[in-house]
């Protein structure tokens, strides 16, 4: 965790510093009183601030037996993180190309099968129920267009 | 009189039939949600929104409202039954409830816990008819200091008080705020971080945001350790639900006293429903003639905590209705609702929605026997919920999740904001940085820098304003103290560990 917290210092004084960068580039207030770049700017400094508290403290603490644990799960864990967001990416990405009713089956599949190793009838049973479920919730309770493919579905 | 005219008008608006079956539902929801672990009231409540939108605004927040007080009964029985809290509310009901369960006692526990959730949660309620309208007309006179005040204050009682770890709760809010900077500035129209993106110059969604911090990073979370299936085989019979004469009387002091704290603690901003329990149990295990018994399976130690988290569900309306401040990440996450529903948050809400503010209280009073009726005979149902293995609520949690953000808006970048953010909220849970100062500070930031221009303005540049007006000085004063807080215990522990060494 101490290692985590200076790194994370780190980043956020990169993140002030470029914050105060460009408050500073935007236009000056055209009327009287503070101007747009107004509140970023003391956000900015108010950051920078925090962070430098952030990296001196974890500089100056000792280490504490939870500091040598590691901040990220095992590799395990970790894979499976890594896919849910792959597939999130990927089902978000797909939506409008694939239309909602294929992309959400499909999104469905893959976490149950790939991720979580289900057996396959529970897969479809729940892959065909929810994404049914949902788009008669949406595009016929709630009246929402929801992404359709090319051949309309 | 007022007041008693007030709520029949509420009960008006909440009685149509419309408003009694969403009531019903939301409260439905909320103990599922409750019931479930690895999943709060907070991401329920973030995931339901989109689903309200062909409601009108105060369907919709008599719903959303119905899950979160819904979600602090639920909360219990997992605690009790399986020695594992459905949501964090209720961690302190475990410690006793569940010795009580092994003893044999679950039925009591039970029982215990949805009376006393019904019993101060009535309080609450009571108490919230009482003095939100008072308050409401107070602050109609407040002006932008006293706002700018008041955002503040909320801001760091939240980061103060919501953790063990308050400067990366400050650093949390500042990024919130940083967020809500993003898009046109409503002052003077320029845009701001959106880096010719046209998606962003409406600023960052709410809901994508909300969702993504809180749905998404807990389900990321969850797959590190797969969440435990524990089944309860205890019988219970309706009968053996009630609590005898003997529980009343043991709990009686605990429960009056949980209700009070829990109310007047969880009109605080930054509260929450978690601390109040924990104070409500400390408290009874404090003033107790018998402390020993405590985590053993005192029923005491039941009905403290449980009207505590009732009751606060309750008090955490108040600051939420008067003055549009959230006390907390799931009253910021109704807040956030209420805006989308076009709601403009604040003291003018009791005069100009009058239907909206008592048809919502009124409904509480009905939601609360609703969930009394829910969580007694048919507690076993309930129970049968934890079957449901967490393999299956994934792909649910997630595929609700982006159909909702994509219907807020019909725009497929919401659901990248979602995505942006589950990242995020996983690094920052991972890190120890709270998320709520964060969606708090993103819902009240537009307030906040209105009223901090607005002021300056007034003042011609001068910070003076906010110490010299008499309301907005004291809320200033609270929030240099909370903010300086951490650091004044550092030094007041080195100076007594220095006059130690000395002596």
């Amino acid at each position: 965790m101490k290692k985590a917290d200076l790194i994370t210092a780190i980043v956020l004084l990169v993140l002030s510093g470029y914050v105060i960068q460009d408050a500073w580039q935007m236009p000056p207030s055209a009327t009287f009183g503070p101007g747009p770049s107004f509140l970023p700017f003391w956000l900015g400094v108010v950051l920078a601030v925090f962070a430098t508290i952030l990296f001196v403290s974890a500089w100056c603490r000792q280490a504490t037996k939870k500091d040598s644990e590691p901040v990220f799960p095992g590799k395990q864990a970790l894979l499976g993180i890594v896919l849910i967001l792959v597939g999130l990416a990927g089902y978000i990405f797909l939506v409008e190309v694939l239309g909602y009713l294929v992309d959400t089956f499909l999104f469905i599949v893959f976490l149950m099968k790939v991720v979580e190793h289900e057996k396959w009838r529970l897969t479809l049973t729940v892959a065909v129920s929810t994404t049914a479920a949902l788009f008669i919730i949406f595009q016929f309770l709630l009246q929402i267009k929801l992404p359709s493919n090319m051949f309309g579905l | 009189m007022d007041i008693f005219n007030n709520l029949i008008l509420g009960f008006h608006v909440a009685a149509s039939w419309e408003n009694i079956l969403f009531c019903f539902i939301g409260v439905l929801i909320g103990t599922l949600i409750g019931v479930l672990p690895g999943i709060g009231p907070t991401t329920g409540i973030a995931i339901l929104i989109p689903i309200t939108f062909g409601m009108s605004a105060t369907t919709a927040i008599i719903t959303l409202a119905g899950v979160y007080y819904g979600a602090m009964y639920g909360g219990s029985t997992t605690s009790i039954l399986i020695n594992l809290p459905g949501e964090s509310a209720s961690v302190m009901t475990m410690l006793d409830g569940y010795q009580m369960a092994r003893k044999g006692r679950a039925g009591p526990a039970l029982g215990m816990a949805a009376l006393a959730s019904f019993i101060a949660g009535t309080f609450a309620i009571i108490m919230l008819t009482l003095i939100a309208p008072p308050l409401a007309s107070y602050a109609v006179s407040f002006g932008p200091p006293e706002y700018f005040a008041l955002t503040f204050m909320g801001l760091t009682l939240v980061s103060a008080l919501g953790g063990d770890k308050p400067l990366k709760a400050y650093i949390s809010a500042v990024l919130g705020l940083l967020v809500a900077c993003v898009g046109i500035d409503a002052i003077s129209g320029v845009a701001r971080f959106t880096y010719g993106s046209l998606n962003l110059l409406d600023g960052v969604g709410f809901i994508g945001m909300a969702i993504g911090l809180f749905a998404v990073s807990e389900i990321l979370e969850n797959m590190e350790e797969p969440i435990k299936q524990v089944f309860s085989d205890t019988k219970l019979g309706f009968r053996s639900l009630f609590p005898n004469l003997r529980d009343w009387k043991d709990s009686f002091g605990a429960l009056w006293r949980g209700s009070l704290l829990g109310f007047f603690i969880g009109t605080l901003p930054g509260s929450g429903a978690t601390l109040c329990s924990f104070i409500a149990y400390a408290v009874e295990k404090r003033i107790s003639k018998h402390p020993e018994k405590f985590g053993t399976g005192a029923i005491e130690g039941v009905a403290a905590p449980e009207g505590a988290n009732n009751a606060a569900a309750g008090g955490a309306m108040v600051p939420m209705l008067t003055l549009g401040i959230p006390s907390g990440a799931a009253t910021a996450v109704m807040l956030g609702a209420l805006m989308i529903h076009g709601l403009r948050p604040g003291p003018m809400l009791f005069s100009t929605n009058p239907q909206f503010v008592w048809g919502l209280i009124a409904s509480m009073y009905i939601g609360n026997v609703f969930l009394v009726i829910l969580n007694m005979p048919l507690i076993g149902i309930w129970v049968k919920f934890l079957k449901i293995p967490y393999n299956v609520l994934i792909p649910l949690i997630l595929t609700i999740s982006a159909t909702g953000i994509f219907a807020t808006d019909n725009n497929v970048f919401d659901m990248w904001i979602m995505f942006f953010f589950g990242l995020v909220g996983y690094v920052m849970r991972k890190l120890d940085f709270p998320a709520a100062p964060m969606v708090l500070a993103l819902v009240i930031g537009r307030l906040v820098e209105m009223s901090l221009r607005q002021s300056l303005t007034i003042s011609h540049g001068s910070i003076s304003i906010f110490f010299t007006r008499p309301i907005s000085g004291v809320l200033t004063v609270i929030a240099l103290i909370s903010l300086f807080f951490p650091l004044l215990r550092i030094l007041w522990n080195r100076y007594r560990r220095g006059k130690k060494t000395t002596a």
